[in-house]
């Protein structure tokens, strides 16, 4: 029997081989050396990872959800993440990268401090100032994209955890009232202004403390383009 | 909060539930539709309309097998579907390299971008039939169904597809009438 052409040893790798094909494996070290190599090969097919969708693929997957009807356009964390996800994501990986790759996360405060910063781009009404310089140092762009990238998702997973709670909490017409939102935003607002002043480059918790400003903006906006009905 | 209150809420038409399934799954849906198209200027809209296929077809979602399963077959559906929809692309058309030509490096990460750059220049059939049996574990009967072909056809194809990575993947300098040295040579 002559050498087992390729298409029959890789019907090898996951069959039984014949008599004849086994008799032949034991004689010929060439032929189990390429069923070897074959098998290998299958296994690092089959351990391949799964793959990250490219920067921006969300944002335009949310955008047609929304232009189809599939989701509600008013939700939290559509607003949030509109701007966060594209303008505010580029803003952030470029702030970190200008402050010259020491600086993790940025501080957001409303004291008026940040100067040159608040061009880049935050929601109207919020300023970015450069703080702390303990966080890890990072050189490139992509890097800085994934330290966003990971602190919005941390972001998410905190803002589906406040709503669970707020669920749990009964009404849920609640979450719906205006005054009782705002003053939650007002109270996440300072304990996320504490937080940043005690760890000012955590980028979670400038994450949070962003949002919770954009969000309380927005209602903010909301209430002012509607002068006949008393919001407060 | 369970996955069936997500999806129950995505179903809603709530923003917050559809992104936190999406950052849930999105890496496990955009790699078999990456592979399953051959390249990446093609995966990302093959992506967006397996999600829009999935989120409109939620309410339909019934618990019988797992969301991820049940996810996993829309976005290969949704791929293959539009695969097929596509124009013939002139790079199926070109002769397929003998060897893809990367120098060996090691390391996992370089092995994997090795073996997924292989697998793009697979003609498509054995391609998908590689793809779907040996990375995400499907049968030759539910790859028929997929492809609308025989379990024997996807047995044939998946062996020669095997057989065409294995000689992309030997080196030329080791590239001998039986193959020994390319064995060895790449660690697979």
């Amino acid at each position: 029997m002559g050498h087992l052409n390729i298409e029959g040893l890789a019907r090898l790798v996951s069959e039984t081989p014949s008599p004849e094909e086994k008799q032949h494996l034991d004689d010929c070290a060439a032929c189990r050396l390429e069923l070897r190599g074959l098998k290998e090969q299958t296994d690092a097919i089959g351990s391949l990872p799964d793959l990250r969708p490219p920067a921006g693929d969300w944002v335009a997957l949310e955008a047609r959800l929304v232009s189809e009807g599939l989701v509600r356009s008013s939700s939290l964390t559509l607003q949030a993440s509109r701007w966060w996800s594209s303008g505010w994501l580029q803003a952030a990986a470029a702030l970190i990268l200008f402050l010259g790759g020491t600086a993790l996360g940025s501080g957001v405060l409303a004291s008026g401090e940040s100067g040159d910063l608040a061009q880049l781009g935050p929601p109207q009404g919020m300023e970015l100032i450069p703080v702390g310089s303990q966080a890890q140092p990072i050189s490139n762009l992509a890097d800085a994209a994934d330290a966003v990238n990971r602190s919005e998702r941390q972001y998410m997973d905190a803002l589906l955890q406040y709503r669970q709670i707020l669920d749990s909490q009964g009404d849920p017409t609640v979450i719906g009232d205006p005054t009782v939102r705002f003053a939650a935003l007002e109270a996440i607002v300072a304990a996320g202004r504490a937080a940043v002043q005690q760890a000012p480059a955590d980028p979670y918790l400038n994450g949070v403390l962003v949002s919770a400003l954009a969000e309380r903006q927005a209602l903010l906006h909301t209430a002012s383009l509607t002068p006949g009905d008393r919001v407060f | 909060m369970t996955e069936n209150q997500l999806i129950r809420q995505a179903c809603e038409g709530d923003g917050l539930a559809v992104r936190t399934l999406y950052e849930r799954y999105a890496p496990r849906v955009y790699a078999v539709v990456r592979r399953i198209a051959g390249e990446e200027d093609l995966a990302q809209d093959y992506a967006q309309e397996a999600w829009i296929r999935a989120i409109r077809a939620l309410p339909t979602f019934r618990g019988d097998a797992r969301f991820s399963t049940w996810l996993h077959r829309i976005a290969v559906n949704s791929a293959l579907q539009a695969l097929r929809k596509a124009d013939t692309r002139t790079k199926r058309e070109a002769p397929m390299p003998e060897t893809v030509s990367v120098d060996p490096v090691e390391g996992d990460v370089l092995l994997g971008d090795l073996l997924e750059r292989a697998m793009d220049r697979l003609p498509d059939g054995m391609r998908q039939v590689l793809i779907l049996h040996d990375v995400e574990g499907y049968t030759h009967e539910e790859i028929g169904e997929f492809l609308g072909v025989t379990a024997g056809t996807s047995k044939s194809q998946l062996f020669k597809a095997r057989g065409k990575m294995r000689d992309m993947l030997r080196p030329t300098q080791g590239n001998g009438a039986d193959g020994e040295q390319g064995v060895e040579a790449w660690g697979i």
